[in-house]
């Protein structure tokens, strides 16, 4: 027995192998691998390193190739007016298609949004551990591990617990999930890639992304279980509080840039300074970096997750207001988690980093869509990081971290912004 | 024909959503009525083109207020479930009130006979919102963020008086 079989574990017996279905083969009896002499050798991290480099690749000659998106779109939106019109489509009929369509389009966002998400999270949070995560659903890495879960989601038992109030047990996950969906209406994908290029898009957003908060109230009251109550009190809490500096973190932003239009904000930081530093606003002295991160710290603390997940916490509330949902209303609850982390990400995107713009001149070949997918699905991989790395807050700490530093933090963020701008000018 | 079917929908939904809040047994469940009210104010707003005066709304009242007032009856806890009579004995002559302040609201309007606003494409009106707030209106403007700020600061005096 040489020294790399032993860092492997040997499965003794011929193991059944639920995942799949059937006997692990004799050459199939090592874990992790035995295609390398040993899970942690140089060629197993090359290969790694290779793999992960051709997916790069791959993915930036696809988008390469693809162009910019609005751009392919535009030739076949006349191509089909033309025909709508020839066959004497009244034209009120032919947009209301178009706008259906393009209200499918955005709903597919937050739900293909969740089954990468989930996957993605779960190999994050595995990697971080040493351990492998998903890895039979789907041959490559588990990719399609998601999917199996939501058909495993679709198949529950719906349980409705006897003393829960039936209507608003049943309304809450609806409550919950429909401002989810409704909130990227304004918000960018590209240059020119808008559902509806709304002129008060910021407002808009952190509106109808703070009607969650009713839903989650409305699923912590309506189980019957002090749990869930306690889960949706502390949730009503969190939210409202760190609802105030994530909104003012913005504010200065917005005063820089001169409008609430997402996608102005995005477009207005085109450009360079010397040729080499991009305009994002997170480059603008002290200002843009410090709001940067009140809103990073608010998001995070806004989409529940770790640092701040004091309304779910596992160890004290069991699940909190989510533990008396089952099947596709806990789904619901899940879907529109993850639709926040991907909405939040999208913003900072957008608000700090430049929306679409590339961050070196020379790299202007690829699409703004391609630009904007990168920096949000980075910002995406640190709330990733984020989660499998921080303990959690205790809940008084929470509070006072929002109340007595954030908050200054951001107020005096604002006058300083004010102080930039006059200097500026 | 489109505006006015959005309007007679949204008119019901508000309707009905206060008539749940002063008639529904369950206080959560009149808490959770005032927030759809609130709600179809907004969209009353946004059907007559006032983008940021609908934000606004879902900001301040759904966002805000509704759910405020949902977090105090959770606060009262097993007081929250309870079902207790909205209606007491003087429910006739109050009835009666309503129904002559109703008249009175009709008669006002038809004199005045604003009319329905001018249906148009919405326009952005934020801009013109800033002006008016920080230019013609500013000393109001202050007068109110000041009562505001008092009033803020006198609650939290009480609360902190009353911890002690």
């Amino acid at each position: 027995m040489t020294t790399e079989e032993t860092i492997l574990t040997k499965i003794s017996e011929p193991v059944f192998n639920h995942a799949n279905g059937r006997l692990l083969m004799p050459e199939e009896r090592y874990w992790p691998s035995r295609k390398w002499k040993s899970p942690w050798s140089l060629p197993a991290y090359r290969s790694g390193a290779a793999l992960l480099a051709g997916i790069l690749s791959g993915a930036v000659l696809a988008a390469w190739l693809i162009g910019e998106i609005p751009l392919r779109l535009a030739p076949l939106y006349s191509l089909a007016e033309q025909y709508a019109l020839s066959y004497g489509v009244p034209l009120f009929l032919f947009h209301l298609a178009w706008t259906v369509i393009k209200a499918a389009l955005l709903l597919a966002v937050p739900l293909v949004n969740a089954l990468f998400a989930v996957w993605w999270e779960r190999k994050v949070s595995a990697h971080i551990q040493s351990r492998l995560g998903p890895m039979y659903v789907g041959r490559f890495q588990g990719c399609l591990q998601t999917v199996a879960d939501g058909l495993k989601l679709f198949l529950k038992e719906d349980i409705v617990p006897d003393c829960a109030d039936k209507l608003v047990h049943l309304l809450a996950p609806v409550v919950v999930v429909i401002p989810a969906i409704l909130v990227f209406a304004p918000v960018p994908f590209g240059r020119e890639l808008i559902y509806a290029d709304l002129d008060i898009g910021t407002v808009y957003v952190f509106a109808v992304g703070g009607v969650s908060v009713m839903g989650i109230i409305m699923a912590g009251w309506a189980s019957g279980n002090k749990f869930s109550l306690l889960g949706g009190l502390r949730s009503a809490a969190q939210l409202v509080s760190y609802e105030l500096p994530r909104t003012f973190a913005v504010i200065p932003i917005i005063m820089l840039a001169g409008t609430l239009n997402i996608s102005a904000i995005a477009g207005l930081q085109a450009g360079y300074w010397g040729g080499i530093l991009p305009r994002w606003f997170i480059f603008y002295p002290v200002v843009g970096q410090v709001a940067f991160i009140v809103f990073l710290i608010a998001s995070v603390a806004e989409t529940n997750r770790v640092p701040f997940d004091i309304p779910e916490a596992e160890s004290e509330l069991v699940a909190g207001f989510n533990t008396e949902y089952s099947g596709m209303k806990f789904a619901l609850f899940f879907l529109s988690e993850f639709a926040y982390v991907l909405l939040s990400c999208l913003l900072m995107a957008a608000f700090f980093f430049g929306g679409g713009e590339p961050p070196l001149p020379f790299l202007g070949f690829l699409p703004s869509w391609a630009w904007f997918l990168a920096k949000t699905l980075t910002l995406m991989f640190c709330f990733l990081w984020f989660r499998w790395t921080f303990p959690r807050f205790r809940v008084d700490r929470l509070m006072d971290f929002n109340w007595k530093f954030l908050l200054p933090v951001s107020l005096l963020n604002i006058a300083a912004a004010g102080l930039l701008i006059w200097l500026i000018s | 024909m489109t505006e006015q079917i959005i309007f007679y929908l949204l008119a019901a939904v508000i309707t009905l959503a206060a008539l749940g809040v002063v008639l529904l047994p369950t206080l959560m469940h009149s808490a959770l009525c005032l927030g759809l009210c609130l709600a179809g104010v907004a969209g009353i707003f946004a059907s007559l083109g006032s983008d940021f005066i609908f934000a606004a709304q879902i900001l301040v009242y759904v966002g805000g207020i509704a759910v405020l007032i949902l977090f105090v009856v959770l606060l009262a806890g097993s007081a929250s479930g309870r079902i207790t009579r909205q209606i007491n004995a003087q429910w006739l002559p109050a009835l009666l009130l309503c129904g002559l302040f109703g008249w009175a609201f009709l008669k006002i309007v038809a004199h005045f006979s604003f009319g329905l606003a001018p249906q148009s494409a919405p326009e952005p009106t934020v801009r013109a919102l800033a002006g008016l707030m920080l230019g013609d209106y500013a000393v109001p403007f202050e007068l109110i963020s000041i009562v505001l700020l008092a009033s803020m600061t006198g609650a939290v005096l009480f609360g902190r008086r009353k911890a002690e």
